[in-house]
């Protein structure tokens, strides 16, 4: 097996492999990687490096992880997973991302694909028009700074009171759509004004809104699918692949300045600059938790703002309201963040960087709808292949945290897929492929190409057989929106 | 006076990494400045109807660099612009040490019927990030996150 590191890479199982703490100086715990051999292989060195240098972390517990998505990230890998203790470990903006709790929402509808088919390109303009993307757009919703700063604190919350979504969707999203601790005095005028007037936009780079089919042969699960909605026979979904935009971005920016001074004060080092981490009962760290909470919180709201408009467009589009169209959540979940959670060590912050929670059946924070079959998952694949639901299983509460993967993982570098394909040509392929696709940039496009990623079905095959996560439905594009 | 800038395929996978480089560190403020512009927008699409003044001080040169990327990512969500150039003057801050930066900024609000979008720049990291002065020019590595 030729792997893309010197490091002894050992296998526990087909589809767990570790790196001892002798590999590396200054490792506390193994590094644990979730892969089947092939995907293993083809991980670029950057992930081997750098999940050894999370384990390398102060009061990391347990296992430095990551999920068969993974590839190289800023400071942690991208699908990494680290559980800290909260007593003697550290908080690290490095193992949330810059945007955090990007993440994925799915929507279901009573429709079929015949319904939309005829009307699909309109459909698909509508969207596109009540829904911006790309560089810096800008949202309908207009907000002073004390409406933002409540945002900040209610999430999703604020956007039903608002009128920007049904009571009901709130059970459908992690956390009820609001973590609770976001205090907006911690966040910097700079983030204010760089987000404030976003809210309800999708960003670029791979970032999208995609209508799909659920259809009969690609439902794993029948019973699981139908409690979540998902009935088969060419069903309508939409899915939403987005997070905090410019807004939390400049707070993770804000923070990784504070700390890369308060690791000085803490005596602590690291491995990249880009690990930079406090610990999280300092002021410091608890500063930037609070801080981001209210980027979070600003996602959730992100992604319902966006839901309201994909319900506006279909209602316009196809002359039915959208409770007619029975176009409920199916779930939300994120996947940049950081969470206190309890575990059998006891209370961990658990950073998820490119990684779900995926809370198996009987989770006491699962709501009741989902306390029998395990927490929805949603993992979003390339545009051009589909996507994938999933739930949670006990396994993962026992072995990684309540953690899964979240999509397909890039391969190809940006440059590369341009060289390889024009936005012009993918999007005329596209069309003849049955999926309409509508983007604000062309060349953005050419970088999202298939085949610039992972192919999403081995990645998903390597969670479902080692537990962490089971497989319930494979979701096709029809019609994608790109920024 | 001599300045360049190309990006760099291998450095970050999925986001977008280049290598400026100039004779004066002035020269490379503006090869580095117009590498964050042409990530974003295709320039030649963009008019100079915005301008904005942008001065900094700072201690390190390398940080003063940081903060001028930086100021372009942050002035393109909180403006709502992209951009059509960039200048910029940078010298030896000699009273207090360290240096200073007056550069300019032009473009115009974005207008996706018009302008050659590209990549909406998250930020700029400190992953690989150096300055260094090297046969006497001053080149600097740079990782945007998209």
């Amino acid at each position: 097996m030729k792997l893309q590191t010197q490091m002894p890479v050992n296998r526990v199982t087909d589809e767990i492999w570790e790196i001892p703490p002798s590999a590396k100086d200054g490792m506390l715990v193994p590094a644990r990687i979730y892969a089947t051999e092939q995907i293993l292989t083809s991980m670029d060195s950057g992930v081997f490096e750098q999940v050894t240098n999370v384990a390398c972390l102060p009061g990391i517990r347990r296992y430095a992880l990551c999920m068969p998505d993974g590839h190289w990230g800023y400071g942690f890998p991208i699908g990494g997973v680290a559980a800290m203790d909260l007593e003697s470990g550290v908080i690290s903006p490095g193992g949330i991302g810059f945007d955090i709790n990007c993440g994925m929402r799915l929507i279901r509808t009573n429709l079929v694909r015949e319904d939309v088919q005829p009307k699909l390109d309109q459909l698909m303009t509508e969207l596109f028009r009540r829904v911006p993307a790309g560089v810096g757009s800008r949202g309908f919703v207009r907000l002073n700074r004390q409406e933002f700063e409540e945002v900040m604190r209610k999430g999703a919350r604020w956007c039903i009171e608002r009128g920007y979504g049904w009571h009901e969707d709130l059970e459908r999203i992690e956390e009820r759509g609001c973590l609770p601790g976001a205090d907006p005095s911690k966040i910097s005028d700079h983030a204010v004004t760089r987000g404030i007037n976003q809210l309800g936009t999708l960003g670029s780079g791979n970032h999208y809104l995609e209508v799909q089919v659920a259809s009969n042969d690609r439902i794993f699960d029948r019973e699981t699918a139908a409690a979540l909605g998902i009935t088969g026979h060419d069903q309508i979904v939409v899915m939403v692949h987005c997070g905090s935009r410019g807004f939390g971005h400049q707070v993770a920016s804000d923070y990784l300045q504070v700390f890369e001074k308060a690791m000085r004060r803490y005596g602590i080092t690291v491995k990249d600059q880009q690990l930079a981490c406090a610990p999280f009962r300092s002021p410091e760290g608890q500063d930037y938790f609070a801080a981001m909470n209210c980027a979070a919180n600003s996602a959730f709201a992100n992604r319902q703002v966006i839901t309201h408009q994909i319900r506006e467009a279909f209602s316009t589009v196809l002359g039915t309201s959208a409770e007619e169209l029975g176009m409920e959540i199916v779930y939300d979940v994120a996947h940049n963040i950081a969470k206190v959670e309890r575990y059998k060590e006891g209370e961990l912050v658990v950073h998820r960087k490119g990684a779900t929670r995926a809370f198996g059946p009987g989770q006491p924070e699962l709501p009741e709808r989902f306390r029998k079959i395990g927490q929805p998952v949603i993992c979003g694949g390339s545009m051009e292949t589909g996507s994938y639901l999933l739930v949670g299983t006990h396994q993962a509460m026992e072995e990684t945290f309540g953690s899964t993967m979240h999509g397909s993982g890039r391969t190809m570098s940006r440059a590369q897929a341009k060289r390889s394909v024009r936005g012009e040509q993918l999007q005329k392929d596209m069309q003849k492929r049955g999926i309409i696709v509508k983007a604000v940039s062309m060349s953005g496009l050419a970088e999202e190409a298939g085949f610039a990623y992972k192919n999403i079905s081995d990645v998903v095959e390597a969670v479902d057989r080692a537990g962490i996560t089971k497989k319930v439905a494979e979701l096709r594009p029809i019609g994608n929106i790109k920024g | 006076m001599t300045r360049s800038f190309r990006f760099l395929e291998q450095v970050a996978l999925a986001d977008s990494a280049f290598e400026a480089s100039g004779d004066s560190p002035t020269e490379l403020f503006l090869a580095a400045g117009q590498a964050v512009i042409e990530t974003m927008a295709n320039p030649t699409t963009v008019s100079a109807r915005w301008e904005r003044v942008i001065e900094r001080t700072n201690p390190e040169l390398a940080a003063l660099l940081f903060d001028w990327l930086s100021d372009m990512v942050f002035l393109k969500d909180a403006e709502g612009v992209v951009f059509r150039d960039a200048t910029a003057v940078v010298t030896e801050d000699r009273p207090n040490g360290g240096w200073k930066l007056r550069g300019t900024l032009t473009g115009e609000p974005i207008d996706p019927g018009r302008h050659e979008l590209r990549n909406d720049v998250k930020a700029v990291t400190k992953h690989l990030y150096e300055v260094r002065q090297e046969d006497g020019r001053w080149i600097a590595r740079v990782v945007l996150d998209i």
